[in-house]
């Protein structure tokens, strides 16, 4: 305690400064040397405190601060809070402490005082005659009442004293022989007297631990009699083993002699064990004591730790196959972890501690290392099914005990690529396919942190996986996860918060992340983009802006330009609106009733769009006209084509029961519009005035006589219109509300519209491989086939078999871009 | 480089060195026997084109005692550096009958063995597989011939020397739906396939190497037809 104290004043110090330190660092030493040889320093302060005082008065400046110092290190009085000051201070003074001893030493040993004469007796003190006998016979006595537990009639005083004697008669060699021989007979016979005990094993037992309590008090007894001859004789001679020792030899000595008996407390050792290990309750408190008797006698780990460690492993190999077959995984796994914290009991109850890294070993070898794949197997499915975290935790920390994390890891990327793969190839579920992914994912985040203490490789794995199974299937999903995109961003999602949608979007980006083909993902999520924001139906502005910085971090700023692009045609066509609004030529030409707002997109911005024949009622054209020369007024030299299918307008409309406004595209309004001057149009007749494509034209028509609001009447009715069809005004309509949209059409894909977007990517594609060859083969000139295949793989960012590779390379030699060296066809030559 | 080889191996290289006396008497020799290979040509040239046409070819090969299918009129072919198919021009007929030495049907008839060991030597075979394919783009910019030529023309190229994978190839080609034409790269990659490929196991086959995707996909066929 004393010492600590001197450290945490060292600590102090040391905060303050490195120099402070290294002058501490010597007191320090200092004290330690002290203590240990305090019994003869102590002794020195008093005595040559008289003698400084009488004589040495000018090295007692020099010598004694140390001491002192010493002195108050070595107790640390309260009354000296500011020791270890003191210490730093003393110590330059006094660089080597024990030089001054020496000297102070040499200062007074040379000090005669007075002439002593000292007469010696000449008569020789004589011993008894039989002194020896007499003195042996009465130790003897002792000692066999003191086996045989019987009082004796000698006080222990006198019987020390007795020993004493013999030693300083140098008798103690005899003696300890004699004591010897003694304890060797007594030890035998308790020894024999457990040969043969056909008593029940745990009486056996305590019949051992009694004869070993008896032998170590009775030898303690022994010493404690005999303590001169261990200080004297057996400290001079090195081979003499202590008493204690030499009593030890001899019961390890008789026990070997009596084999049947260190059998049968092992067995009985082991049996009890086991006993306890089947939920019996055992007296502990013996096999304590008799493991401590293994251990004192040395025969520990020879004799009891290897038979334990096989047992153990034969009862836990056994354990293990009939639980594994018995109990869940779970179940299983609660009963391994309960099995170790009991084993780890035990080593603090009873088993000696070295036993425990073994122990611990075997059973974690016999119930978990041998089991591992069955666990997996069996369970891990299951488990991760059921998202059991804290299950899952469990094996984890299992698991990680027998370095089998590897293979847990392995089980979770199978799990993930398995689940997933469900998930992704499953056409038929293409609707919730990124909501389920989300969801998945977001359970296995859950697990990993739980479960598996965000353990790194374990993070990795779950990536890998989801990129490996986002990807099994080509575009599909990377389309998908724009239309949902698209979904959350459009209007009408009544209930999501800002919040919600900034982490949904948040969300929805991990997905993108693992996506390959980006490219298909950006084609539809612009083509997505372009319909809300050419119709009008974009959730949130801000939203959307957020999206586009997400992507723009993610992809750089190549990847979002044109989306950017489409923003801000949308801010400049707001301006134009409304200087157009303000211009001579719009108040002074224009017809009055209509209002009219144009977008004016940018050809490379947005998406491409087959531009689409209609034939507009004479005033919408002379709207179209009027911008235009308005436009091109102000911005002279460009070229303007009106993207008739992306129009949409607002009609009123009188029915008899009520005036109602209809939200229509511009198709629908051209031909709603010719309901003007008639009552009834065949199918032909609208064709031929409007001049819409025949597809689109009939997609038209259906939307307004066969969907939910029902503006015309087909004739005869049926859900597609078939050529001669006739139309007629639905007079009779009605509906609750005032304003009714039946636009939702132009938002919805068709399915032209779907495969064009794909086949364009992939058009897209196909340049950028042709691209990237000719790139690479006119900086190389000649390059290997697999030279050239490795660093289009490098250049090229969308997913790509080297078969669509070998491909484009046949097509440029075909078109004579490359060909093949004559000597060596697996060389590619450019031709400028 | 190979047709001057051939040149050389015909002799007359080595004459040419030799005096004006001997020039002119062996010339007077070369002029009798080019009479000779004028007078064969116009016996199957067509009168009106002065070529001979393919009617002529027919009768030529009736002469020879050979289907016009044969390889050996391709050979032929070759070795008069013929440019287009089912003609042959009167400067094409020379340049091979003199190189055969041949001025008379039986004579041209002896040669066409000697010829074919000549072609079927490998360093003329490579050139004579590239001209077959060339032989056959009948049109202005063509590059490339339909399955069904390729097919026949394999069986006459090939068709002796490699009879397995020939069988294989022109079976893959008929049932697969990729392709409906073959170019020359492709052609001649199924040459080097022929050569270089153990068949039909495909040990040595590599698709990462450069081998034209088609045969990547024919050897995915074979070797699933033989799982």
């Amino acid at each position: 305690k004393k010492k600590k104290r001197v450290h945490s004043a060292l600590l102090v110090e040391r905060k303050g400064s490195y120099l402070g330190l290294c002058l501490l660092l010597l007191p320090l030493l200092l004290c330690d040397s002290l203590t240990q040889f305090s019994p003869i320093f102590m002794s020195l302060p008093t005595k040559r405190s008289t003698f400084s005082a009488a004589s040495a008065s000018d090295d007692s400046s020099y010598s004694s601060p140390p001491m002192k110092k010493a002195k108050n290190d070595l107790h640390h009085s309260p009354q000296h809070p500011n020791t270890a000051d003191k210490v730093g201070f003393h110590m330059e003074e006094d660089p080597t402490p024990a030089a001054a001893n020496l000297s102070r030493k040499k200062a007074t040993l040379p000090q005669p005082t007075k002439k002593l004469v000292i007469k010696l007796n000449k008569a020789k003190p004589t011993l008894p005659t039989n002194f020896e006998e007499t003195t042996w016979e009465k130790l003897q006595s002792a000692i066999r009442a003191i086996f045989l537990k019987k009082p004796f009639s000698f006080d222990l005083e006198s019987l020390y004293q007795a020993v004493d004697n013999l030693c300083l008669h140098k008798l103690e060699g005899k003696l300890y022989d004699q004591i010897e021989k003694e304890c060797e007979e007594h030890i035998s016979a308790a020894l024999q007297s457990l040969v043969g005990q056909n008593t029940d094993l745990t009486v056996f037992l305590s019949l051992v631990e009694k004869c070993w309590q008896d032998f170590c008090d009775q030898m303690l007894m022994i010493r404690s009699i005999a303590l001169t001859l261990d200080r004297k004789y057996v400290i001079q001679n090195p081979n003499v083993r202590s008493l204690w020792e030499m009593g030890l030899q001899l019961f390890r000595k008789h026990l070997s002699l009596a084999p049947e008996v260190e059998q049968r407390t092992v067995k009985g050792l082991l049996s009890m064990i086991e006993k306890e290990r089947l939920a019996e309750a055992v007296n502990r408190t013996l096999l304590s004591h008799l493991l401590k008797m293994f251990t004192a006698l040395g025969i520990y780990m020879d004799s009891f730790e290897k038979p334990f460690l096989e047992g153990t492993s034969e009862f836990y190999a056994a354990e293990g196959m009939k639980y594994m077959q018995q109990s869940d995984v779970p179940e299983y796994l609660k009963h391994v972890e309960g099995r170790l914290h009991e084993e780890n009991e035990r080593c603090i109850l009873y088993i000696d501690a070295v036993t425990r890294k073994p122990l611990i070993a075997t059973v974690e070898r016999q119930l978990l290392e041998r089991h591992i794949l069955v666990v997996l197997d069996k369970g891990f499915t299951t488990l991760m099914d059921g998202r059991r975290t804290e299950d899952l935790q469990r094996m984890q920390t299992l698991f990680s005990r027998v370095n089998a994390l590897e293979s847990l890891r392995q089980a979770l990327s199978s799990y993930v690529r398995k689940t997933g793969q469900k998930i992704v190839m499953d056409e038929e579920k293409d609707k919730d396919m990124v909501q389920s992914l989300l969801d998945f994912k977001a359970s296995l985040d859950v697990i990993w942190e739980e479960s598996f203490n965000k353990n790194e490789s374990f993070g990795n794995t779950i990536k890998d996986s989801f990129e490996h199974l986002i990807n099994l299937r080509q575009n599909r999903p990377a389309e998908l996860i724009a239309k949902f995109l698209d979904e959350k961003l459009r209007a009408g999602n009544k209930g999501t918060s800002e919040e919600e949608l900034e982490s949904t979007l948040e969300k929805v980006l991990v997905l993108f992340r693992f996506i390959q083909g980006k490219d298909v993902f950006e084609a539809f999520y612009k083509k997505d983009l372009a319909k809300r924001l050419l119709l009008g139906k974009s959730a949130s502005i801000d939203a959307e802006k957020s999206m586009i910085s997400k992507l723009k971090t993610e992809c750089g700023s190549q990847f979002t330009n044109k989306l950017e692009g489409m923003f801000k045609d949308i801010e400049l066509s707001k301006e134009i609106n409304e200087s157009f609004k303000q211009s001579s030529q719009a108040r002074t030409k224009l017809p009055s009733g209509i209002e009219m707002s144009v977008h004016v997109l940018t050809t490379g911005y947005w998406p491409t769009y087959p531009p689409m024949d209609v034939k507009l009622p004479h005033e919408l054209n002379v709207y179209q006209d009027i911008f235009k020369e308005f436009y091109l007024s102000k911005y002279s030299g460009r070229r303007l084509m009106w993207q008739n299918s992306l129009g949409h307008c607002v009609l009123k409309a009188d029915f008899s029961r009520g005036k109602k406004e209809l939200a229509v595209s511009l198709f629908q309004a051209v031909v709603l519009m010719l309901f003007n001057d008639a009552m009834k149009l065949s199918f032909e007749d609208i064709k031929d005035s409007t001049s819409i494509e025949d597809k689109e034209l009939r997609r038209t028509l259906q939307s307004l006589a066969c969907g939910k609001v029902r503006v015309l009447q087909k004739n005869p009715k049926g859900r597609d219109v078939e050529d001669g069809d006739e139309f007629e005004f639905n007079d009779d309509f009605a509906a609750p509300l005032y304003r009714i949209k039946v636009n939702a059409i132009q938002m919805k894909e068709t399915v032209e519209e779907n495969t064009s977007t794909t086949e364009r990517v992939f058009q897209d594609r196909q340049y950028q491989i042709d691209a990237a060859i000719v790139r690479i083969m006119k900086t190389r000139k000649v390059l290997s086939h697999t030279l050239l295949i490795t660093e289009l793989f490098q250049q090229l960012k969308f997913p790509i078999k080297p078969a669509d590779l070998k491909k484009r390379i046949e097509s440029l030699i075909d078109r004579e871009y490359l060909e093949r060296e004559k000597s060596n066809p697996q060389i590619y030559n450019y031709l400028a | 480089m190979r047709r001057s080889a051939s040149k050389k191996k015909s002799g007359q290289s080595a004459e040419s060195v030799t005096t004006d006396l001997f020039r002119s008497a062996s010339s007077k020799a070369s002029t009798k026997e080019m009479d000779r290979i004028d007078h064969l040509f116009n016996q199957y040239a067509n009168r009106s084109s002065s070529l001979i046409d393919p009617e002529g070819i027919e009768e030529l090969c009736s002469n020879l005692e050979v289907s016009h299918t044969d390889i050996r009129i391709l050979m032929l072919a070759w070795k008069m550096k013929a440019e287009k198919q089912g003609y042959f021009t009167h400067e094409e007929w020379r340049r091979g009958l003199k190189a055969l030495r041949a001025d008379t049907i039986s004579k041209l008839k002896k040669a066409l063995p000697e010829l074919e060991k000549e072609v079927r030597r490998p360093s003329n075979f490579a050139d004579f597989y590239a001209y077959a394919f060339r032989y056959c783009l009948t049109e202005e910019k063509q590059k490339s011939i339909d399955i069904e030529t390729i097919c026949q023309l394999l069986e006459i190229v090939m068709g002796s020397t490699f009879r397995a994978q020939v069988d294989y190839f022109v079976e893959y080609l008929k049932i697969q739906n990729d392709y409906k034409v073959i170019n020359m790269d492709q052609w001649m990659g199924l040459y080097r396939f022929c050569n270089e490929i153990s068949f039909p196991d495909m040990g040595n086959y590599n698709p990462e190497l450069a081998w034209p995707l088609i045969l990547d996909n024919f050897v995915e066929w074979i070797l699933e037809k033989q799982a």
